[in-house]
């Protein structure tokens, strides 16, 4: 009897032990998606900044001219076959293109905070569009 | 030989006569008093926004546009009547940009008439323009056709006046396209009155050609793809039977029938702007009439951009010169209830550039 | 309806030709060179290996032409990667011509032949050259039918290819057969094609790798010259214009190409003009066209085995791979024509080494020793 009810017990703290752990495992509340939300729409803001700017480029063009609230961008159908440089690639290759080519500048880093950025406001001006990877 | 020539005019005649009466359009003309009065082309180049970087560092993209159009308008053979500048010469409507603009236009060897853009005007507010280029809006006449150029791109007298700090400033705004702080283009109550007045003495059966800048009708505001007092402007043009309203400012092919209004836009020499379908965020007032131009491929700067040449005056045949592409005809001839494009009108005949967005 | 016996005779012949065509062609297509799509075979000049051997023979054949010292293989040789090694060619009696010979590799991968695009394929680009006054000199396709008719056995391979008798022989029948054999001269399977579609991630050096990226990238080569997933053709079948030999036309451009254009109005031949005429030629792919944008325009060639196919350009101008990447880097030769894709490239002098490097990679095996024996002009 006294097994059979230390059993229940060392189960039972297992129980409540599990359940305390299910319970924090990532215990986000509304504040934190509105800090996280205002982070991410500080991303999109510096992007639109630079994406408006004509600071990426050597030669005053800025992606608004050819892209105007980063319309005709299709974010949504990368990774690609990107015919300009002839192979799969992701959004960010290409808009490292677009600043070497019609830009006339210097490539961002991948891992960029700028290069975040731009990504962030390209794809929050498309969000609701669904997703079409590899399409032309 | 002198026989020979004898009996053909006489055939042609019989032929042309037998012609008028099979088909039923040459009656309705004849029955409308209107005459098909001398056919005449004119060129148009257009937006072309000669930007320039520092000093005489201008962007040369743009530059070989204007360079590229000037050089195929001389080679038309024939020549056409005159050419029509769109509007936008200038970027930020700098002293040095409309320089070097008309540096490259002084090989054009036919009279140009001059519709002013929006980023002509907000520097100065067309002081340049006006010395020496042409009136902000006047009217003329060829062959029969009557010409209206309007300043379509005005705005409203607090943003024009007030709102900005310098007129640097005030110029940069407008040069956004996609500005959340922007204002909608109007024609304005002046324009409207000198509009009516001065087509007083014109009869509503003559062709009659409207220029402006900015498309006479609602596409899309975010963009000023945009004229806030459209139907105004339109109600004044509707009671003629032969209009058409030739405007810059969009960039593309672009074209629409709206009741008697036929609507044609010109071709810009510097960049392309997308459609307003591809931004998904808002809804847009997109003419379902217009046959896309094929999706440029930004590899070749050329690629979207282009000018065109104008046949008139009984219909009107539009040749959009696309370069990096073929050539486009958009044609309503008279009879047809609308442009259309000749070749892939239908939407059987599209191909997949044109469908492809 | 009954089929009579010779019918049915015949019907077996054509049956057997058709099985034999079928056959040699799939085998032809499975063993198509590492790196290169299919050939294309037009349905009415299928392939098969009498009809590649007679063409062999007639692309081989110097008494077709005025002075018998002239065949396609004179400005196409074989040894010499199907080139010539001249800046401009040339024909009977050591007539000049305007135009460089472009190589008959992989040429059956264009959409149009000729560096103006002016014919549609490789068969009915055959034809011209026999009858131009500075290249083979016939004056008309019927000499070189009457000595194909008198052969001791041309006869009898075209009956056996064709099903034609003498008297029936065209000049059709000739160009069918040359094309049949230009098709089979392709090669691919070189170091490039072997690291990207081979897997040999060896195959390449440090610096043509890196050659390839600038390709890619900044070289901005990749556009025109395609490579692309699963093969490489490194042509776009377009025409473009650099602005080289533009200087011939310089201001007088727009005169010339007017003139051109009202002769061509009045029937003037535009191969015997083009080869004959510096100014015509140097107006390029608008002799077809027309359209004052096509002024100085030319087809974009493959840059398979470009290291054996000097000189360079259609009017063979520019002698080597340094002074080509020279050009592109420096935005080609400024004229009111240039391609709207040529702009100044930046290049460092370590990324024209790599990019070099990466063009040595494109030679195929067979050609690997080819030497170059270029002329200047």
């Amino acid at each position: 009897m006294r097994k059979y009810l230390s059993l229940c017990f060392v189960l039972g703290l297992l129980i409540c032990g599990m359940g305390l752990f299910i319970a924090y495992a990532d215990p986000f509340t509304e504040a934190d998606l509105k800090k996280w939300n205002e982070a991410f729409m500080a991303a999109v803001k510096e992007g639109d900044s630079l994406f408006h700017s004509s600071k990426l480029g050597k030669n005053s063009v800025s992606c608004d001219m050819c892209h105007p609230h980063a319309s005709n961008a299709h974010p949504e159908t990368y990774p690609k076959f990107q015919k300009q440089i002839g192979k799969v690639v992701g959004l960010r290759e290409m808009i490292n293109w677009c600043i070497q080519n019609p830009l006339e500048g210097t490539p961002l880093a991948a891992d960029d905070p700028k290069m975040v950025a731009l990504e962030a406001y390209i794809t929050y001006e498309r969000r609701g569009v669904k997703l079409e990877p590899g399409k032309h | 030989m002198k026989g020979k020539m004898t009996r053909r005019t006489f055939l042609k005649t019989a032929g042309a006569l037998t012609a008028a009466v099979a088909f039923p359009v040459s009656r309705v003309e004849v029955a409308l008093g209107q005459k098909p009065g001398e056919k005449f082309t004119f060129a148009y180049i257009s937006d072309s926004h000669i930007t320039q970087i520092k000093g005489t560092e201008f962007v040369r993209n743009f530059d070989n546009g204007l360079k590229k159009a000037v050089v195929e308008v001389n080679f038309m053979d024939p020549k056409p009547d005159f050419l029509i500048f769109g509007g936008d010469l200038a970027q930020l409507g700098k002293k040095e940009e409309f320089e070097h603009g008309l540096e490259m236009l002084k090989d054009i060897t036919v009279p140009i008439k001059w519709v002013i853009g929006e980023h002509d005007y907000y520097l100065d507010l067309g002081k340049y323009w006006q010395e020496k280029m042409a009136p902000l809006y006047y009217s003329f006449d060829h062959k029969g056709v009557h010409f209206v150029v309007l300043n379509s791109i005005l705005t409203d007298d607090d943003w024009t006046h007030k709102r900005w700090p310098t007129p640097e400033e005030r110029m940069l705004q407008m040069a956004r396209l996609d500005n959340p702080n922007g204002s909608p283009f109007m024609v304005k109550e002046d324009q409207r009155a000198w509009l009516k007045k001065d087509l007083a003495k014109i009869k509503q059966e003559s062709p009659l050609v409207v220029l402006s800048h900015s498309p006479l009708y609602k596409i899309f505001k975010p963009w000023n793809f945009w004229t806030d007092d459209a139907e105004q402007v339109q109600a004044i043009l509707n009671p003629f039977k032969n209009v058409k309203i030739l405007h810059g400012h969009v960039h593309q092919v672009l074209y629409n029938q709206i009741g008697n209004l036929t609507f044609n836009a010109f071709m810009a020499t510097s960049w392309p702007w997308p459609y307003v379908t591809t931004y998904s965020q808002l809804p847009n007032k997109m003419p379902a009439l217009t046959v896309p131009m094929n999706r440029a491929d930004p590899f070749k700067e050329r690629d979207g951009t282009g000018w065109g040449h104008i046949e008139l005056p009984a219909g009107i045949a539009h040749h959009y010169e696309l370069w990096e592409n073929p050539a486009r005809v958009v044609q309503k001839t008279p009879g047809m209830k609308q442009p259309e494009d000749t070749q892939y009108q239908f939407p059987g005949k599209r191909i997949s550039p044109q469908k492809h967005y | 309806m009954r089929i009579g016996g010779k019918s049915m005779r015949r019907i077996q012949v054509v049956l057997l030709f058709l099985l034999v065509g079928t056959l040699v062609t799939y085998l032809w297509a499975a063993e198509t060179p590492l790196g290169l799509p299919p050939v294309p075979i037009p349905s009415d000049n299928p392939q098969t290996p009498e009809k590649i051997a007679l063409g062999k023979r007639l692309f081989e054949d110097k008494r077709f032409s005025a002075d018998g010292t002239v065949s396609c293989a004179t400005c196409h040789d074989p040894q010499k990667a199907f080139a010539d090694g001249l800046p401009t060619s040339e024909g009977i009696k050591k007539l000049k011509g305007t135009r460089n010979a472009p190589t008959v590799i992989n040429a059956t991968y264009y959409d149009s032949q000729f560096w103006d695009g002016r014919r549609p394929s490789l068969e009915e680009q055959s034809k011209d050259p026999l009858i131009n006054p500075i290249e083979h000199g016939l004056p008309s396709h019927a000499p070189l039918l009457e000595i194909i008719r008198k052969d001791g056995s041309y006869p009898s391979q075209f009956q056996s290819v064709f099903g034609v008798a003498p008297q029936q022989i065209t000049i059709d029948h000739v160009a069918k057969a040359i094309a049949s054999f230009e098709r089979t001269v392709v090669s691919g399977d070189s170091p490039f094609d072997r690291y990207l579609y081979g897997g040999d991630k060896t195959a390449l050096s440090e610096s043509a790798i890196r050659g390839l990226e600038i390709y890619r990238t900044k070289g901005r080569c990749q556009d025109c010259h395609a490579i692309g997933q699963t093969n490489a053709t490194f042509t776009d079948n377009k025409f473009h214009n650099l602005g080289v030999g533009f200087k011939r036309l310089g201001s007088r451009a727009v005169q010339i190409a007017n003139a051109f254009r009202k002769a061509k109005q009045e029937g003037k031949d535009i191969d015997k003009a083009v080869l004959g005429d510096q100014e015509a030629s140097e107006l390029g792919r608008f002799v077809v066209t027309l359209r004052p944008s096509d002024i100085g325009a030319f087809k974009t060639p493959t840059l398979r085995n470009i290291v054996v196919t000097a000189p360079y350009m259609h009017d063979g101008s520019i002698q080597t791979l340094e002074e080509m990447i020279e050009l592109y880097n420096k935005g080609g030769e400024s004229n009111p024509f240039l391609d709207s894709g040529i702009r100044p490239l930046n290049l460092t002098d370590q990324e024209k080494a790599d990019l070099l490097a990466f063009m040595k990679s494109l030679t195929s095996p067979q050609f690997a020793n080819v030497v170059q024996s270029t002329r200047k002009e």
